[in-house]
Parts: structure tokens; C-alpha cells; sequence
């Protein structure tokens, strides 16, 4: 093979790596959110806010919210809009969920019942905000359902680490939530494969 | 002769009333909730308790269980048992000390309660004859109690309590209860779970509605109520039966704990050393009928309700007697000239209903007592006769109401007919001596603390009017609110 032969195929190959990158298949945002008055930078959702003109389909596959040892588990999880929440009962005793609101909003309150051990109730949450989830009778349960309007989402480890794939190149804005802190926001660029991000919540 | 008995008379009528009085104004002890429940398994008193103290339903069955919850409870416990030796140890009994446990925290809790009073303005005659009252009262009863309760393992439950400080600065308090329970003695003959239970040491009786954990500010009046012959004759009798007493109790709650039943052998007084070397036998029995439609629910700890778990829909009946002979006069001294201890049988009998739905709860009880007395003369020659026995009837019946989970209403009306409450100078009327309708309100500003409001509506008291020289009522009505808080 000469010379000329293997410049050009390398020259091919180049272009078509840099051609999957500009379609955004492989691209991800992963970070670390730091902390300021707050106890653990861990369970803060952090998402991509809304996309203008793009809408996306809400996912098939339901995602499970367990009531285990009188706790929601896990206690933050962050779902897309129009994802279906089923919550597990794994508990001997009974419980309920309820959300006084979502964001604030009273009138999207919603109280599920009581069902027993082993039994799940879905729920299919089509408005973005945060669902405090509680139970009635047991007051120390909480749990937080964090409806994103794009299905790129992460919820932070104990360290404050989080990992966003599969999202496709282009400027978006950064957004976290977190059950102490105040929400925060910060422009990201996703153009490269990894575009890496610092972020401060503060009480 | 005559006048040496008629003084007798005046001076055991007066004594009685006295007596009598004391024991209405004496509240019986109070126990609470415990925190430290909620500290072993990090949960919040509502778990257990609608308006603490009383139980719901799951804080029942967790009762019932030994301290335990009804299920899984080892998954619950967030503070691990200290283990008194392994669970292998019981192969090696009795070569090796039986393997038991203790909790893994310190099971205190304290609680704190204190009231406001007022009183109505008492007219000046009725003052005369009756003493005065102030007005206002800040925080008394001031009661601070602490608490220590828990499991030994499987079996073994304990309770205790004590008032450690009551009414004014240093004033002593007292033990209500201090017990050891032994549950499921009869699973090794292949009795139902909990149906053969035994408790020992100092206990509150198996009451239909306890006093000891009442919601209410102040005491059911029948529970208080005593036999006191007085001026009718002999028989003075100690036993408080909403008092704590010291015995042995035996019960059980199969079916569910549906079914309840009780066998206690008690002291017959509840304060000081026993008086008196019989015992006295206290049965109860009752049913639950749990309503609720859906057969999982119904079985279910707590009912399924649509908007979270909630108690079933039921209606519980009961029955109790209670049965011991009263004894006087053990050294001769009592009433001189008589040689043998007087017996005087006597016994209280009575029923209960409760009903529960949603967000209310309707209940009742009525007590029927029977004291046998007799008409003492001091001669010479002294002598004892048989006089018409000393009797009451009454009860309790009230509704309570939750309009929010933290807001609750409380009704109840409290009747007591003693004749001889009334002769022997505890008087409203002839035939009801201590009726009174209560009306108040419950405010559960958090999950341990309360803010209570009681009014006590009562009949009038007669008095003379000292310029007329009239008979005049006068409704020594109070109002009573109460900060209670434990931790």
C-alpha cells in the first residue's frame, strides 16, 4: 500500500470520526457538583433544561420508586416528563404517597392510596417540576421525583459526581436541583465527546 | 351510748367525705407515648399513635406484640439489640445462662405536662361553706414523668414509668407502672400467636379505656369513683379501679388480637403496703368486629384507606368484673370491741362499646358497684350488723373527632350516681353527684408536642345563701389547658 493510499484512508477515517462526533452520538457532560452550606453534595438532579422547538418522546420503560424500611428508595430519582413512576410497597406495613404539589403548584397534588407488600402503583408524571413524595402516617418518609423536559438527567453520588451520555452536540443550559440548596444554572457547551462541568449549589 | 354512736357516725360520714373529695381531686398517674420507641426505629410518633398517647391500630398491635413490630422487625430496628449471649446458647441451656438481649440504645423518654386552670368566680356563700378557690392556677398538675420501655428479645417486654415531680417545685411523684411481660407462653402447646400472655409487677388493669394513656386532661370519674360507707356504716374501701395495682396478670389476644381476655390477681389497694391479706380478681374480656369490606384490608395492621393507611372501621365490646373482699379491723382496733377482721365482699361490674370510622371515634362505658356494708355500734357491748350495701352506678360516654390529623375535637360526659357520695358530703344532687359534660379540643402543634383544652361543665353544688338562708346551685365549672410534650 503506498503512501498516498494510507494518508487518505487515515484521512477518511478522521472525517468520519469527526463526523459521528458532530451528530452528538457519543457525546456526554460529566461533572462534579460542589456543595456551600449543605450537608452532601449527593442526590442533586442535574439536567438539561428545555430544548427549544424539540420535543421528546416519554420513555416505555416505567422506573420503580421503592418503600423499603419505611424510606422512599432511592430518595431523589430525576425521570423525564411523561416517564410512569411505579411505586413499590416492599414493607409489611402499610403506606401511602402523596405530593402536597409539584413545584409548588397545590392543584397538581396527588394522594395514590395505600396498597400492601409487593404491590406496586403506577403513576405517569406529565408535568416538569419536583414531586415531594410523602406518606401519611409515616412523617419521617421522603422522597423526591425530579420531572426533567429533556431525557438528559444524572442524580449525584455521595461525592457530588454525576454523568450525563448520549447527548447531542450543541449549547444547552445546565440546571440542578437539590433538597436543600437553591437550583442552579450554568450554559454548557457540548460540542467535543466530554464536555466537563463544575457546579456550586449553595444553600 | 347512742350520742358515742352517732358521733362515730359523723366522724366516719365526715372522714368518707373527705376521702371522697380527695379522690375526686386526685388525678390517677399518667403515662405517656415513648420517644424512644421512636428513636430505635427513626419514626415518627404518628406510626403509633393518632393523638398520643392512645394507640391506632398499628401502635396496638405493636403493643400486643411485645414492643415489637407485627412484622419484620428486625429489618425495623435501626439501633441493633446488645446480644446477652448468642442465639446458640439456648442449645446449651441449662448448662449455660439462657441467651437474652437488651435494647442497644437507652430506652428513657421523659414528657411534661402542665395546665392552666380557671375557675368560675365562686359566689360568697358558696366560699363560706366550701373554702375558697383562686381563680387561676398556672401549670398545675406539673408533672414530669420519665419513661422506660422495650423488648428483652423474643419474649420478654418490660414497661416503667414514674412521676418523677407532680403539682408544685419538689413535689414527689410515683411509680404507675412497672412491669414484666412474658408473651406467647402458650406457643410450645400450640396455642395461637399471643393467646396466652402473663405480666407481673405493677400495672395499670386491662380497662376497657385506659387512664393511664387517656388523651384527657382529666380523669375518667367513674374509674376514681370509691366505696365509702360514711354516716351508712362501715365499709371504707381502698381500690382505686383506674389506679395501677400490683399483681399478676394473665391474657392473651388471638384472632388477630380481635379477641382480648384478661385474668389479673391483684393487691386490692393501690398505694402503700397491702392491707389486706385476700386478693381481688379483676376478668375481662372483649371483641373486636373489624367492618371494613375488603378482606386484605381487613386483615391488614391498618386499613387501606384511599388516601393512606388509616384504623378499621370497628366496633369493640367488652365486659369486666372485678370481684375481692374488703377487710377491716385485722388488729381489733378499728372498731373496738369487736374481735374478728370484718369482711365485706364487694365487686364492680360493667361494659364498654367503642366505635371507630374514618375520623371518628364514638365510645362508652357503664360500671355498676356493689360494696356490702355493715352498721357498727360501739356498746358495750360493741356489735356488727348488716346494713344495706353501699352502691354506684355510672360511666363515660364521648366522641372524638379528627378534623385535620393535628386537630382533634373531644367530647365526653362523665356520670357518677352515689347516694352515698351525696349523704356523706360530696353533693350536686341527691341521685348524680360528680355528672359533668367536657367538651375540649387537641392541637398536635408537632408530633410530640400538645396544646389541650378542656371545659368541665359540671351540675350545681348546693349551697346556703347567707342572706336568704336559701338553697342556691352553684356550677363550680373549670376550664383547663394543658402544654404536654415529650422527648
Amino acid at each position: 500500500m503506498s503512501v498516498m493510499k494510507i494518508a487518505a484512508n487515515a484521512a477518511i477515517a478522521t472525517s468520519l470520526v469527526l463526523a459521528l462526533a458532530g451528530t452528538g452520538k457519543a457525546n456526554e457532560i460529566k461533572g462534579k457538583v460542589s456543595v456551600q452550606g449543605i450537608k452532601s453534595a449527593g442526590d442533586i438532579a442535574v439536567y438539561i433544561d428545555a430544548i427549544p422547538d424539540k420535543k421528546f418522546d416519554p420513555p416505555k420503560e416505567p422506573v420503580v420508586v421503592d418503600q423499603r424500611k419505611m424510606a422512599f428508595i432511592p430518595h431523589v430519582i430525576a425521570v423525564q416528563q411523561g416517564t410512569t413512576v411505579e411505586f413499590l410497597n416492599s414493607d409489611p406495613v402499610g403506606h401511602n404517597v402523596y405530593w402536597p404539589s409539584i413545584s409548588s403548584n397545590k392543584k397538581l397534588a396527588h394522594n395514590l392510596g395505600t396498597w400492601p407488600k409487593g404491590e406496586k402503583k403506577p403513576f405517569q408524571f406529565h408535568d416538569v417540576g419536583v414531586a415531594s413524595l410523602l406518606c401519611n402516617v409515616h412523617p419521617e418518609m421522603s422522597g423526591y421525583v425530579v420531572v426533567t423536559p429533556t431525557p438528559y438527567f444524572a442524580v449525584t453520588d455521595k461525592d457530588g459526581h454525576f454523568e450525563i451520555k448520549n447527548i447531542p452536540a450543541g449549547k444547552y443550559t445546565l440546571k440542578t436541583w437539590s433538597e436543600d440548596g437553591k437550583p442552579t444554572t450554568q450554559a454548557v457547551d457540548v460540542s467535543g465527546p466530554t464536555a466537563t462541568v463544575e457546579l456550586t449549589v449553595k444553600k | 351510748m347512742k350520742s358515742r354512736a352517732v358521733n362515730t357516725s359523723i366522724i366516719a360520714g365526715l372522714t368518707g367525705g373527705v376521702i371522697v373529695f380527695l379522690v375526686m381531686l386526685a388525678s390517677v398517674p399518667k403515662t405517656s407515648a415513648i420517644p424512644a420507641f421512636s428513636r430505635k426505629y427513626q419514626t415518627s410518633c404518628t406510626t403509633c399513635h393518632n393523638n398520643y398517647p392512645e394507640l391506632n391500630d398499628f401502635g396496638e398491635a405493636f403493643k400486643k406484640n411485645g414492643f415489637k413490630f407485627p412484622k419484620d422487625d428486625e429489618t425495623f430496628v435501626k439501633e441493633p439489640p446488645v446480644l446477652l449471649g448468642s442465639k446458640a446458647q439456648k442449645e446449651a441451656f441449662p448448662g449455660a445462662v439462657y441467651p437474652g438481649e437488651i435494647p442497644g440504645f437507652l430506652p428513657v423518654a421523659f414528657r411534661y405536662e402542665g395546665n392552666f386552670t380557671l375557675n368560675r368566680k365562686q359566689p360568697a356563700g358558696f366560699v363560706a361553706q366550701n373554702g375558697f378557690t383562686p381563680r387561676t392556677d398556672l401549670f398545675a398538675p406539673n408533672t414530669f414523668t420519665i419513661i422506660s420501655a422495650g423488648s428483652f428479645g423474643q419474649n420478654l417486654s418490660f414497661w416503667i414509668d414514674d412521676d418523677i415531680s407532680v403539682d408544685a417545685a419538689n413535689a414527689n411523684g410515683a411509680m404507675g407502672d412497672g412491669w414484666l411481660k412474658y408473651s406467647d407462653l402458650g406457643h410450645g402447646i400450640g396455642l395461637p400467636k399471643n393467646a396466652l400472655n402473663v405480666r407481673f409487677g405493677q400495672f395499670e388493669l386491662d380497662l376497657p379505656f385506659t387512664q393511664a394513656k387517656s388523651i384527657y386532661l382529666s380523669s375518667y370519674d367513674i374509674y376514681s369513683e370509691t366505696a365509702v360507707a360514711g354516716s351508712l356504716g362501715t365499709t371504707n374501701n381502698p381500690v382505686i379501679f383506674g389506679s395501677p395495682q400490683r399483681g399478676i396478670e394473665f391474657g392473651g389476644t388471638p384472632n388477630n388480637g380481635n379477641f382480648n381476655w384478661s385474668v389479673a390477681v391483684v393487691n386490692g389497694n393501690n398505694t402503700g403496703d397491702v392491707v389486706r391479706s385476700s386478693k381481688d380478681v379483676y376478668v375481662r374480656v372483649s371483641q373486636k368486629f373489624n367492618l371494613e369490606r375488603d378482606p386484605e384490608s381487613r386483615n391488614a395492621i391498618q386499613a387501606a384507606g384511599p388516601t393512606g393507611p388509616r384504623d378499621h372501621t370497628s366496633v369493640r365490646v367488652g365486659f369486666y368484673y372485678y370481684y375481692g373482699k374488703n377487710q377491716q379491723n385485722q388488729t381489733g382496733t378499728t372498731f373496738p370491741g369487736i374481735a374478728t377482721t370484718l369482711e365485706e365482699p364487694f365487686y364492680r361490674v360493667g361494659g364498654d362499646l367503642r366505635f371507630k370510622y374514618r375520623h371518628l371515634e364514638l365510645f362508652g362505658l357503664g360500671m355498676y358497684g356493689h360494696d356490702d356494708n355493715h352498721l357498727f355500734t360501739p356498746g358495750p357491748p360493741a356489735a356488727i350488723a348488716v346494713a344495706p350495701a353501699v352502691k354506684f352506678s355510672g360511666g363515660f360516654a364521648g366522641a372524638n373527632y379528627w378534623f385535620y390529623p393535628w386537630l382533634i375535637g373531644t367530647f365526653r360526659y362523665d356520670a357518677v350516681n352515689s347516694h352515698a357520695d351525696f349523704i356523706n358530703g360530696t353533693p350536686a344532687s341527691q341521685y348524680h353527684t360528680r355528672n359533668r359534660f367536657s367538651p375540649g379540643f387537641q392541637v398536635l402543634a408537632r408530633a410530640n408536642i400538645k396544646v389541650v383544652g378542656e371545659y368541665q361543665y359540671t351540675f350545681g353544688t348546693p349551697y346556703t345563701d347567707p342572706v336568704t338562708g336559701n338553697t342556691l346551685f352553684f356550677r363550680p365549672n373549670t376550664f383547663q389547658a394543658g402544654i404536654d410534650y415529650v422527648f
